[in-house]
């Protein structure tokens, strides 16, 4: 257990570092030696075993002290108001790879307008709020469903398709969304709708810098701890929704649409319920990036944005949970450490996708076998007894 | 009154006639064998009956008629099958894969898997049991394997861990396409002892079997119904069947014999 920690507490010290070390020499030094680690445990099987097991028999202790590392992070970073928010950004981050994943990794239903219904759901608010003066929380939550809802719409005239139709049709969608922003009056047009009201928690606006234990972090920081509860609770349903007959119903179509069928699946029933939960994620991410940077214009949901979103499902891993939380965490800071990437995000994360489907296509952290979180063995369910029992879970 | 029957069953991929107004059917706990020469319509006749593909003609199955429902729904009235070529999913778990099959019996939904774990689990863990019972009719090491991806497993598992999840549904007809396809002869054998437990084991459920085998067909069903160019030819006992002129004039006259080395 005291072994997990150490683990998780080493790389994040050297997180940390890396992110916050001015000078090109101690940039260098921390990333080599975050390689130099990483190489070791994957070169030596014996030493990535260690871990592998002690990760998996102290799984608590590990997310205990994951979740601890991921609180005390804005203290480390409070010189720094730049970093919060770009931690904050890999949260967000998070919550969209799990709702895609949701529809690509568990489901197949492929989606290539997650910037798009992330835009749903940060103009929902933007409008809700400027627009028609509700309340900032109350636009919040409307948003998420706004975007949901537009998806099943959108998804319900091709439910017959089948393939990759659906694809070309997100795409489609993502590009009319933009044309739309950019052109209503409405939504204002190319300057988008500014001065979005912030929220407000027990009377503690989320612009105000916050006091921790006699700390003052940067404004920012009240972001972070809320989109690190958004990402939470948003992974945890993700992977409840994973271990479950839905996940295996989703699994099962994505694998082989007539097995399913003729199993007594609706596959148009699960797949618009598999693209409603996602969109719901997204939505909920685009509706939180919207109140947080207080506007919303149309760049910031065009189609590059999809693709991020996506690099980030496939670089983690499809249908791997951990995985969708690595990628984001990966991903998103990468580029904006090493400024002279950022001019060629796109290019960097189309690098990952193909060099990821060439060499590791099932990702960094693949989906292992589902196990409903039960954490027996296969040989204890089939114990005797159990056969005079007739066939069938419904007695 | 049987348990399942169709009326002029016909099925036309534009100018071909796939199945050609057949009438056949199956006794409640009867095996009936269906044979036919390459390309005669039996995949085609079991996709019709399973919705997959559409057909005109009558089925009736439990006193009520089919036609015009979804897959999906004709599974949940009580028909189950397996395929020619292997459709498993290959990536997920041996446990996976036969759970699947209990779909239509699930009562836990959405709101179980994220807000009401207990009841979820508790009967995830009693679909796990049937699971395991079901592999264990046919080999107990399934039972071990339980989580392993089933693309571990070798060709006849594989075909055990198909009938499973047929059987998963608690179906009152199993469609078998041609089980032993793929299999080599002591698999044959293996799979045919397999066969038998089932029969033994459910006793009121309905089989129909493909086979080119007519080793299997004849160790497995009394009943025979054969098919050339999508009309039924025959109908009787396998002895009855194989004598027929007309069935033995199908397989010579394309160069295979009854023994039936022909195989998809
Ligand atoms: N979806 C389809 N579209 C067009 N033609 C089809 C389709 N499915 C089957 N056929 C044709 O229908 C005929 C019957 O095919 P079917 O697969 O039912 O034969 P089979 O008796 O199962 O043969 P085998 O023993 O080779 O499995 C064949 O000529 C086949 O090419
Ligand atoms: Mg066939």
């Amino acid at each position: 257990m005291i072994g997990v920690w150490a683990v998780e507490l080493g790389l994040f010290v050297l997180v940390v570092a890396a992110l916050l070390a001015e000078r090109p020499i101690a940039v260098g030094l921390t990333v080599a030696a975050i390689g130099i680690l990483l190489l070791a445990a994957r070169t030596s099987p014996r030493l990535w075993g260690w871990v592998a097991t002690a990760f998996r028999t102290h799984r608590a202790a590990a997310l205990a002290g994951a979740a601890v590392l991921a609180l005390a992070l804005p203290f480390f970073l409070r010189a720094s108001p730049y970093w919060t928010f770009v931690a904050t950004m890999a949260l967000i981050y998070v919550t969209i790879g799990q709702g895609l994943n949701v529809q690509m990794g568990t489901a197949g239903v492929i989606n290539l307008a997650g910037a798009a219904f992330a835009g749903l759901g940060g103009y929902t608010v933007g409008l809700l709020t400027v627009r028609l003066g509700f309340a900032p929380w109350l636009a919040f939550a409307i948003g998420p469903l706004v975007a949901m809802v537009v998806g099943a719409l959108l998804f319900i005239p091709i439910l017959k398709v089948r393939g990759h139709y659906l694809a070309l049709v997100t795409i489609a969608f993502g590009f009319i969304f933009n044309i739309l922003m950019n052109n209503l009056e409405f939504t204002g047009g190319p300057q988008g709708i500014k001065n979005i009201p912030t929220l407000r928690l027990f009377g503690h606006a989320f612009t105000t810098a916050p006091t921790l234990f006699g700390v003052t972090l940067p404004s920012h920081a009240n972001f972070y701890y809320a989109a690190l509860a958004m990402a939470a609770l948003v992974t945890w349903l993700a992977w409840r929704l994973y271990n479950s007959w839905v996940g295996l119903t989703l699994n099962t179509l994505r694998d082989d649409e007539i097995a399913a069928k003729c199993s007594g699946v609706s596959v148009t029933r699960h797949k618009l319920l598999a693209f409603s939960i996602g969109n719901l994620f997204v939505g909920l991410a685009g509706a939180f990036y919207a109140v947080m940077v207080g506007f919303v214009s149309p760049p910031d949901f065009d189609f590059g944005y999809s693709l991020v979103m996506l690099s980030v499902v496939i670089l983690g891993g499809l249908d791997s949970i951990p995985g969708v939380v690595l990628g984001a965490c990966l991903l998103i800071p990468l580029p904006e450490r090493f400024r002279m990437l950022h001019e060629y995000r796109l290019l960097l994360y189309g690098a990952a996708i193909v060099l990821m489907l060439l060499f590791r296509p099932r990702g960094l952290w693949p989906a292992g076998v589902r196990r409903y979180g039960l954490g027996s063995p296969a040989g204890s369910f089939g114990a005797a007894g159990t056969r005079a029992e007739g066939v069938g879970v419904s007695r | 009154m049987s348990l399942f029957a169709t009326r002029g069953l016909t099925v036309r991929f534009g100018g071909l006639t796939a199945v050609d107004h057949v009438d056949a059917g199956v006794e409640e706990g009867e095996t009936l064998g269906l044979i036919g020469p390459n390309g005669s319509g039996k995949t085609t006749f079991f996709n019709a009956v399973t919705g997959l593909v559409p057909a005109t003609g009558e089925v009736v199955f439990r006193g009520a008629p089919l036609p015009g429902l979804e897959p999906h729904q004709i599974c949940r009235r009580g028909i189950a099958r397996t395929f020619q070529a292997s459709r498993l999913c290959l990536g997920l778990s041996v446990f996976d894969n036969v759970l699947i099959g209990m779909h239509t019996h699930v009562r836990c939904g959405l709101l179980e898997a994220l807000f009401r774990r207990a009841r979820m689990l508790s009967e995830v863990r009693q679909a796990l049991k049937q699971a395991a019972h079901l592999l264990s009719l046919f080999n107990a090491d399934l039972v071990d394997r339980g989580f392993d991806p089933v693309g571990a497993l070798p060709q006849i598992d594989r075909r055990r861990v198909e009938i499973c999840r047929a059987l998963a549904a608690q179906p009152r007809l199993l469609l078998l396409d041609e089980p032993s396809a793929g299999m080599s002869p002591e698999e044959t054998v293996e799979l045919m002892k397999d066969l038998q437990i089932v029969r033994e084991e459910m006793p009121g459920l309905s089989i129909i079997i493909i086979e080119h085998d007519m080793f299997v067909i004849e160790g497995v069903s009394r009943r025979v119904v054969a098919f050339n160019y999508g009309r039924k030819i025959a109908e009787g006992t396998f002895a009855e069947v194989a004598r027929n002129e007309e069935v033995r004039e199908a397989y010579l006259g394309r160069g295979s014999g009854t023994e039936g080395s022909a195989r998809a």
